[in-house]
């Protein structure tokens, strides 16, 4: 079963991509492009002539979709979320180093933007791995599955969560590592063709992989888990359509202030009430 | 293979992305190609997002009757594209210069410096010219092919004084009827 999903996940994360850019269409006013759009952009992708920039840089880019999806895949199969979330974060340290490799301005400002926002965001991850080991009393995805839902007792981590999702998927207010025509895709500038296709791919297992925790929150209660998740991918896209994009700087001043105090008190007060 | 090959095909209709270059415009295209990505007229139903990268995109849309300061970038946007690639000259000042034809500062159409695939007239154009183009332009698009275009090839096309036989793209002035 959990192999299927592994297969089928670059398919359901292109669904998933699709039906948001319909969704943030609609929100906007617009009929909006097909739901299978992604994949549209994939075929053309691969009919397009590659430009590359150094050798090295190209692998990288591969390499960088490889480690997304062993990540997702061990998240798929119920491995220990501290080792998937630090897998996942040598993926995009991967793209971090591809992009200071190569002498174009808006890829270094991109790699800087992105390693500040790492620094941010992945703390996040790891606070919600430990507050679904507080309320599981298992790292392993598969056992957390089988657990009380966490979302009683951590609400806030969740609302924390969120917010990391939005950095993790370059959402606005928190999109400032991409932000599109400011530095033109900042990391992803120099990439082309095929090797572009696989980023644009990793980017659809980034989708699965962000709402997979927002799932996990859920514990054994499924129900509960999907409709967290449909929650989440609602609200980013809400916050994404009607903000404007805030500096880095401001990211994170905005989570030393807001986002860390409630997550950290959340644990703090859960385990003191318990 | 013959299907792989249909698939890309395919996907080079349904997917342009497009590359908006203002070459020395008055701005108002670039307001009428904004308006197409509006709710309005939304582009994005036939795919095309506006990428802003050239590298990434499928269709270069160039406004403005060239500059003598814009000509080398929009040359070089171009050799940056990959192909296959289209240029679309949206109003009348891209597709001849315009009102500025014959002046000092400009370069009167952009199809002395790079080959123009479709010539949107109007000035400013109206969005439903523009998408018209674009339509022309990914029917065009699906029937190029991924062939390295050197630029070298490019760059001796561009001659100062190449003539160009306008009188197939506009009317002398008197024959409008």
């Amino acid at each position: 079963m959990s192999y299927l999903a592994i297969f089928l996940a670059p398919f359901l994360g292109g669904l998933l991509y699709g039906f948001e850019r319909k969704l943030k269409a609609r929100m906007q006013g617009r009929k909006g492009p097909p739901v299978l759009q992604p994949f549209y952009d994939f075929f053309k992708l691969a009919g397009k002539r590659t430009m590359i920039v150094s050798r090295y840089h190209a692998y990288l880019g591969v390499l960088h979709f490889v480690a997304t999806y062993i990540a997702l895949a061990m998240l798929l199969l119920g491995a220990d979320l501290l080792i998937v979330i630090f897998t996942h974060l040598s993926a995009t340290l991967f793209l971090v180093v591809a992009a200071y490799s190569i002498p174009s301005v808006f890829s270094q400002i991109g790699a800087n933007r992105e390693l500040v926002l790492v620094s941010v965001y992945e703390p996040i991850f790891a606070l919600v791995a430990v507050c679904l080991f507080l309320s599981s009393g298992s790292f392993e995805a598969s056992s957390i599955l089988g657990g009380t839902p966490a979302i009683y007792k951590y609400p806030f981590l969740f609302l924390a969560l969120l917010a990391a999702i939005a950095v993790k998927l370059k959402k606005s207010p928190f999109d400032a590592a991409e932000a599109h025509q400011e530095i033109v895709g900042g990391m992803e500038i120099e990439y082309s063709g095929i090797y572009f296709e696989a980023l644009y791919t990793a980017k659809w297992l980034d989708y699965i992989y962000a709402y997979a925790f927002c799932f996990l929150f859920g514990g054994s209660n499924y129900l509960l888990g999907i409709s967290l998740a449909v929650f989440a991918f609602f609200v980013i896209n809400l916050f994404d359509n009607s903000t404007g994009r805030i500096r880095y700087v401001s990211v994170v001043s905005f989570f030393a202030r807001n986002i860390y105090p409630i997550a950290i008190l959340n644990i703090i007060v859960t385990g003191w009430m318990i | 293979m013959s299907l792989f090959s249909k698939l890309l095909g395919f996907g080079a209709k349904k997917s342009p992305w497009i590359l908006h270059y203002n070459a020395g415009s008055c701005n108002g295209c670039d307001i009428e190609i904004l308006a197409c990505l509006a709710p309005k007229y939304d582009i994005e139903r036939f795919g095309a997002i506006n990428k802003g990268n050239p590298k990434q995109s499928d269709i270069l849309l160039v406004t403005g009757p060239v500059t003598k300061r814009s000509r080398e970038r929009v040359v070089e946007l171009y050799a940056q594209m990959p192909e296959p690639k289209v240029v679309v000259a949206v109003g009348s000042c891209t597709s001849t210069g315009g009102v500025f034809r014959g002046m000092y500062n400009v370069e009167d159409g952009l199809d002395r410096y790079i080959p123009v695939d479709v010539y949107v007239p109007g000035c400013a154009s109206h969005p439903e010219q523009i998408i018209d183009g674009v339509a022309q332009a990914i029917e065009i698009l699906s029937s190029k092919s991924k062939k390295f275009e050197s630029a070298k090839q490019l760059m001796r096309k561009v001659e100062p004084n190449r003539p160009v036989d306008r009188t197939k793209i506009v009317m002398k002035i008197g024959e409008e009827s």
